[in-house]
């Protein structure tokens, strides 16, 4: 980057290093202040007055503050309907798939059953299937069943989620047989030293997994966009994309409001929790 | 780590079908019961549909009546191939992957490197760098649409009229969006591996009077190859299956020039109700997928370490 300009500034005598130094602060501010540049315009938006959004300049500060939009959206639309049924939908789902995929990890790394090698082999390699390869067919069978239209429609086929098998195993392996051994000579059951052992000493697995699952499932697209057919039932990212069809217009104070309350509540949990995230990210990387 | 086990394992698993006794069979059924929720559901929603796709791309599916199926053989295959709607999708699947893989790889790994230096407000960028990673997309294919509607910042200071209705604007709109959200995942990866390098290597170098570059192409970029196959090839995959992207800030438009292969599989299913041809679809995919993983891990030196 800094490679051209090098000749030019030695001359006044700058060094190497300190100039390395200003190109590298450079590079980085500048490279945060254009990534937050749509965050900025998408609260800015949601705050101004129609004056200004219609506007013939994109304003970025909003000199006319309103709530307008605000009030606009909590009467005009099913936004507050969506938010819960967003909460539910991620909720249910992070505790369904930590339970079931805790199970299997516990079963895979601590008890002892023929093929339980080949089963994991070919959990690892299914998550190199692509979903939109099962679009079709896991939505034939989600209608067979009957469960378009519900919850469950979208919570199942979601509920085996192989890479948290594969980050859960490698955490149970870490768990020393000592505890579980003592557990059982004291007449432990499989199911308590499960309950009661294991997955207490898991729990900060257990959180990065269940972060990860949950912000996933408040964003999924796809299933929920098949799966839910009633303006009550869809989730806040569907609900956004119909408020612009249904509007007709397309009305930028709208939907950058709406985009606001999608996302606000994800970026304070990810504020307040980024370890965890981090950390669910990480084992991602090293699942290769 | 799993070699490991594996070892300590093999006596166990070969004395179990011999030794038949009574902790051995609880063994199994405990570990069978705790194994039985997963399997039950991978089985209905992951395994059985990747068996039913490739059955029903055989099939001139109906999708009213899934009895009165006929089977075709590789016909879907055959009309695909020379359906130049999906060539046409796999055109601009193919242009979007170029415009977005090399900026989302090259710019992660400049700002890990740059984020791992030593810079005041570390915490600060990386939290930056790594937010757009919690955004649904539809707030990102939203908040962009806006972004590059007539009205909006780029038209304005970067000019071009509304990009999304530009036939050669419209992609690279979706792809800026794009590397603007995906960057993230990759960022907050390469940055882990970069920590996971010994700070010795470098030391070392710098005794021996290594320049910046010399480093980064001897020993950074070494070290870290596994992660930065990983990073490229998860970032192939994802760009391959682009939907979201163009499905709300274009829908395809103008004229097609978005029309991803997710995109048309998805229309050729729910709007042409034609499951079998966009099940032969999505095989075709796969197969793609899998021949780029495999170009990618193989041309990368994968196995070399």
């Amino acid at each position: 980057m800094s490679v051209e300009s090098r000749g030019l500034f030695d001359e006044v005598s700058l060094s190497n290093t300190r100039l390395r130094t200003i190109a590298l602060y450079v590079g980085l501010y500048g490279t945060a202040a254009l990534f937050l540049i749509p965050y900025w315009y998408m609260f800015a938006t949601s705050f101004m007055t129609r004056d200004l959004v219609y506007a013939e300049v994109p304003y970025l500060i909003p000199w006319d503050l309103t709530l307008y939009w605000y009030e606009y959206l909590l009467t005009n639309s099913l936004i507050v309907q969506w938010t819960v049924n967003t909460v539910i939908l991620a909720g249910i789902t992070t505790a369904v798939v930590i339970l079931v995929d805790a199970m299997i990890a516990y079963s895979l790394t601590r008890l002892e059953w023929p093929g339980r090698r080949a089963i994991f082999a070919v959990i690892v390699a299914s998550f190199m299937v692509p979903g939109i390869v099962n679009l079709v067919p896991v939505y034939i069978i989600v209608s067979e069943l009957g469960l378009v239209n519900s919850v469950w429609g979208v919570v199942l086929p979601s509920a085996a989620n192989p890479l948290g098998v594969f980050m859960l195993v490698q955490f149970f392996k870490d768990i020393p047989e000592e505890l579980e051994e003592a557990a059982r000579l004291d007449g432990f059951s499989r199911l308590r030293i499960f309950t009661h052992i294991v997955l207490p000493l898991m729990r900060s697995a257990l959180a990065a997994l269940g972060l990860f699952i949950f912000i996933w499932t408040w964003n999924a697209f796809v299933w929920p966009l098949l799966i839910f057919q009633s303006d009550a039932m869809y989730t806040l990212p569907i609900g956004l994309v119909t408020l612009q069809d249904n509007l007709g217009v397309t009305e930028p104070g709208v939907i950058m409001t709406s985009a606001v309350v999608a996302s606000v509540p994800l970026l304070l949990v990810f504020l307040v929790m980024q370890r965890h995230l981090v950390r669910a990210v990480e084992m991602q990387g090293t699942t290769k | 780590m799993a070699q490991a086990t594996q070892q300590t394992d093999a006596n166990a698993d070969e004395s179990g079908p011999v030794d038949l006794s009574e902790s051995s069979v609880r063994e199994l059924l405990a570990g069978g019961t705790f194994a039985l929720p997963y399997l039950l559901i991978a089985g209905t929603f992951l395994f059985g549909p990747l068996l039913l796709a490739l059955y029903m791309s055989f099939h001139d599916w109906n999708a009213l009546d899934p009895a009165q199926s006929q089977f075709i053989g590789l016909e879907n295959y055959r009309v695909l191939l020379s359906d130049p709607d999906f060539w046409n999708a796999l055109r601009n699947t193919v242009y979007f992957v170029v415009l977005t893989v090399p900026p989302i790889v090259i710019g992660s790994l400049f700002l890990a490197l740059g984020v791992n230096r030593d810079v005041k407000g570390k915490w600060l960028l990386r939290t930056i760098f790594f937010s757009p990673y919690v955004l649904t997309v539809a707030v990102v294919g939203l908040l962009w649409t806006e972004i590059f509607s007539a009205s909006g910042l780029v038209p304005y200071y970067v000019g071009g009229g509304n990009w999304l209705t530009d036939h050669q604007l419209a992609m690279p709109a979706i792809a800026i969006a794009t590397i603007w959200w995906q960057l993230a995942f990759n960022f907050i990866i390469l940055l882990a591996a970069r920590q996971n390098v010994s700070d010795r290597l470098y030391e070392a170098a710098k005794l021996d009077g290594a320049s910046t570059w010399r480093m980064m192409r001897d020993i950074t970029i070494p070290q870290m190859q596994n992660p930065l196959i990983f990073v490229v090839i998860v970032t192939f995959v994802g760009s391959f299956q682009v939907f979201g992207q163009p499905f709300i800030m274009t829908d395809g438009g103008p004229s097609f020039s978005t029309t991803t292969i997710v995109l048309y599989l998805y229309d050729t299913a729910f709007t042409g109700r034609q499951f079998g041809y966009a099940a032969a679809v999505g095989y075709v995919l796969f197969m793609i997928l899998i021949a780029v993983s495999a170009t990618s891990y193989y041309f990368l030196g994968g196995d070399n370490r």
